[in-house]
């Protein structure tokens, strides 16, 4: 029994140390947004004026709408198109079926920067001008095969009859997708769009190249920041952070301290009914 | 199925439609799309441009005067570029700039004479000069000796100094300071020179194990990361005024003499509103304004003597060196040595 | 069952229209010299003949370098941190997964912004040596800062996939191992590991795919001394403009990276289309 406790300490060490890793760079990025000067390696005083900063700075404003949006929307329009595949694909023939999943891995398995010239090369060849719209493009074909590989399997698990099935019972195709099977591919279409999202939310290298006319995302600010490094782009990630975690808090634990609270006056109703 | 999609699709048209939703209320308005290095301009000029003229601008940044001609070579239209002297001979070699009309540059009388007709436009036909400045080697007072500096760019091989030195990653800018030290001229075309150049630049790599850097130069000698660095002498200026360890000198062998002009494009429609920028920009306290920010030496005469007698004062970075014989403007390379240096480059630089 | 048929279609259409396309584009720019413009290209393999220079070789080899010691370290770093999760409750580890998933959520280009006010010359790691009366170490702009950044942004991609693998383990299997007289080693040898299989497998293409192809990271970290094959592609694309002998290193990249995947993939037991 003792065994087990010091080897437990030992793995929470371990992960303790890692996880360390992984949020020096982000505490280090949180701390020095509250900075008063310039400098990201000097702290000289807790200031608020970054954050000012940020919310005066259009190009930051308008760079976090581009992001955002582009990442909603390359979300919605390939968690659809990818699931909508993922259900047409298990019917077709075999060798279409192998093809487009072949076709559907290159995004995912090619190096992003030859997907980013790939895509540069084809607006410029065919004179679209670059900007919201080719990004957004490039966004959901890079977003989708994402969408594929977490829903496909599960599309594979369902009885191939099911939708006969239901269609037998009177359903319309319509109906047929929309209630039987739908539900029950639910978990991989969540799984895939938050992947999407996740993807699309981070991304630099298809967007550097395939933007232009002043559209820039997150990433692309930051990037040219090099020349003046400010902590207001810091301000901005730890705005970020603090989103995600208070969305992960409540996604995860509001759930369970609901639950709590009801097991807990379903209980006292029990009682009083005794 | 069908009733799916369209009902899918309405969804998708609307979210598109909101989030995108500025797209409308710029319709009517004017647009002008210029095309500018990174923060090379105080971002506040613009909206105020856009707010005095009633119109949008569209402002995109480049890295390097090479990426914006690759650009504009791959078919981006913009009204208004801002590249530096040996790209305008370029441009206006291969017939991408329109003339400037001085009659609407009201500003005209404010700049300084001095950076008017230079080689590669000698009348001003098609451009108006923005910042100004020279090459040279930032370097830390405490750690340098002064005795060393009389090496000029030698210094760069001073091993005193090894693992202590920021290179600039740039070719023309590399090759400038071996040909420059060797007493070449930087716009060479002898290959004999430019294989010199290439092993002074191999010599001076083994030596001296130096880092090569772009614009991340300026806050790491702002920190004061390493002691000597080769930096454009309004960038210099910048960190001395944030780090007053630092010093800047312009060797005797010469140096780059570098200027960047606003320019309009044959593209441009609305030159008028082009026009129209370009002379906001040489105004007075326009200029002043964005000087502050850039922190370069600026064409327009009042703004520049403001800076040196108050915000630079005794900065001598501010003020590049001017009329010096051995100091050369880059002119244009035909693509074949611009390819050979850029090989040469590669080589240089990652071994 | 012909009804769900035709919802392929749209995709069909799509992936011929950007990835097919694209990649053909490639091809065809790759194998041309007409510089930026398609119209007044003709058959060429001046790029190819280019690439053979002993200079691009080195920048192959280094890309191919940095790839397996990230992918190795990753490995090596990653897949106790996995196992090591598995052996929490189970209300534990949606937790430590979770956080083990926020880091990639936050901007790429910012960690490594950050990782350059820690590594600097005079960055904080530096003044906290100092502090504690020890040397200054400079790793900023080496090999070392580009390791760091590159496995603490790729770390994640390796965790998870093998955690996966693993959380799906029956722990009956390895306690069954134990009745069959195996010893510990054995039993994770012949037990634990051949179920992770799928998850090393997939972790370790993802981050070698990230790690080769990368530029960003090393452009920042590296300096530019530090040249991969991503920062020699995006040069010749932004800067130099030579989009033929660019599209050549992207084809070259490709193709070995499609192979070497496929190869993987072909010890992969689960993998089937």
């Amino acid at each position: 029994m003792k065994k087990i406790q010091s080897s437990k300490i030992f793995y929470g060490i371990y992960i303790g140390i890692i996880f360390a890793f992984f949020y020096l760079p982000i505490a280090v990025t949180m701390f020095f947004s509250f900075n008063s000067s310039k400098s990201l390696t000097h702290f000289s005083g807790f200031s608020l004026r970054w954050y000012i900063n940020l919310i005066t700075d259009r190009e930051i404003v308008d760079a976090v709408w581009v992001s955002l949006s582009i990442a909603i929307l390359a979300t919605l329009i390939s968690t659809i198109l990818g699931t909508l595949t993922s259900i047409g694909i298990s019917k077709c023939r075999k060798v279409i079926r192998e093809l487009l999943m072949n076709i559907n891995n290159v995004p995912m398995m090619n190096p992003d920067i030859v997907t980013a010239i790939g895509f540069m090369i084809l607006f410029s060849s065919l004179r679209i001008p670059k900007g919201y719209y080719t990004m957004l493009l490039a966004h959901i074909t890079f977003c989708t095969p994402y969408v594929i590989t977490s829903v496909y399997p599960k599309v594979k698990t369902l009885d191939p009859n099911l939708a006969d099935a239901a269609m037998d019972l009177g359903a319309t195709p319509f109906q047929a997708l929309y209630k039987v099977l739908l539900p029950m591919l639910k978990e991989g279409i969540f799984a895939g769009a938050l992947l999407a999202f996740t993807m699309s939310f981070d991304d630099f290298v298809i967007s550097y190249f395939v933007t232009g006319n002043g559209v820039s995302n997150i990433s692309i600010i930051v990037y040219n920041m090099t020349k003046r490094t400010n902590p207001t782009i810091n301000a901005l990630s730890t705005i970020v952070i603090l989103v995600i975690f208070v969305t992960m808090f409540i996604v995860r634990f509001i759930p369970y301290i609901v639950r709590k609270n009801k097991k807990g006056r379903n209980h006292i109703l029990n009682e009083k009914i005794n | 199925m069908k009733k799916l999609t369209s009902l899918l699709l309405v969804v998708v048209l609307a979210l598109s439609m909101a989030l995108t939703g500025c797209g409308s209320k710029t319709k009517d308005k004017p647009v002008l799309k210029i095309f500018n290095a990174g923060e090379y301009i105080d971002k506040s000029l613009l909206t105020e441009f856009e707010k005095a003229y009633g119109c949008e601008v569209i402002y995109e940044t480049f890295d390097s005067n090479e990426s914006m001609y690759t650009k504009i070579r791959s078919g981006e239209t913009y009204d208004i570029l801002v590249p530096s002297d040996y790209m305008i001979e370029r441009l206006i070699k291969e017939d991408y700039l329109a003339e400037i009309d001085w009659d609407q540059i009201t500003n005209k009388n404010l700049l300084n004479p001095d950076i008017l007709g230079q080689s590669y436009d000698p009348d001003n036909t098609y451009t108006v000069p923005y910042y100004y400045g020279t090459v040279g080697i930032l370097y830390n007072k405490k750690v340098v000796d002064k005795e060393d500096l009389a090496d000029g760019w030698e210094l760069l091989r001073n091993e005193k100094y090894k693992d202590d030195v920021y290179m600039i990653d740039s070719e023309r800018d590399s090759f400038m300071i071996a040909l420059k030290s060797l007493g070449y001229s930087m716009n060479t075309t002898k290959e004999k020179q430019i294989q010199k150049a290439y092993k002074w630049l191999v010599k001076q790599r083994d030596a001296m194990n130096p880092v090569y850097v772009t614009d991340d130069v300026i806050d790491n000698m702002i920190s004061g990361n390493k002691s000597i660095a080769v930096v454009y002498s309004g960038d210099a200026a910048m960190i001395i005024n944030e780090n007053k360890d630092m010093a800047f000198f312009e060797p005797e062998q010469g140096t780059n003499f570098w200027t960047d002009c606003m320019v309009i494009t044959k593209t441009c429609k609305n030159t008028e509103l082009a026009h129209e920028f370009i002379n906001f920009i040489c105004d007075a306290d326009n200029a002043y304004i964005n000087t502050q920010y850039i922190g370069y030496s600026s064409a327009v005469q009042p703004a520049y003597e403001l800076m040196r007698d108050d915000d630079y004062k005794g900065i001598a970075a501010y003020v590049p060196r001017t009329g010096y014989k051995k100091d050369e403007v880059f002119t244009y390379q035909s693509n074949k040595i611009r390819k050979r240096y850029s090989e040469l480059w590669t080589k240089i630089k990652a071994y | 069952m012909k009804h769900f048929k035709g919802m392929t279609i749209p995709y069909i259409f799509w992936a011929f229209a950007f990835i097919v396309a694209p990649f053909i584009l490639i091809i065809i720019y790759a194998f041309t010299d007409g510089g930026l413009s398609l119209t007044d290209a003709s058959f060429s393999l001046d790029s190819f003949r280019d690439i053979i220079d002993p200079l691009y070789a080195t920048v192959f080899m280094r890309s191919f370098e940095t790839g397996i010691i990230t992918t190795g370290l990753c490995f090596f770093i990653g897949y106790p941190m996995a196992y090591f999760i598995t052996k929490f409750d189970e209300k534990m580890q949606p937790v430590l997964i979770l956080l083990t998933t926020i880091p990639m959520w936050i901007n790429l280009l910012l960690r490594t912004y950050a990782w350059i006010g820690i590594l600097s010359d005079n960055g904080i790691l530096n003044s906290a040596l100092k502090a504690f009366g020890l040397p200054a170490v400079s790793v900023m702009y080496t090999g070392i800062a580009v390791n760091i950044g590159l496995v603490c942004n790729f770390l994640p991609f390796m965790i998870l996939p093998i955690y996966t693998s693993l959380s799906k383990m029956d722990p009956s299997l390895l306690e069954a191992a134990y009745d069959l007289g195996a010893n510990k080693i054995q039993a994770f040898v012949r037990v634990v590991f051949k179920y992770s299989i799928p998850g090393v497998l997939n972790g370790v293409i993802l981050t070698f795919l990230m790690a080769i192809s990368a530029f960003v990271i090393p452009k920042l970290l590296g300096g530019g001394q530090y040249t991969l094959l991503g920062n020699l592609i995006e040069n010749q694309f932004i800067s130099v403009g030579n989009w033929n002998f660019g599209s050549a290193i992207s084809f070259i990249l490709a193709i070995v990276i499609l192979f070497t995947i496929s190869f993987l993939k072909k010890i992969d037991p689960d993998d089937e289309v």
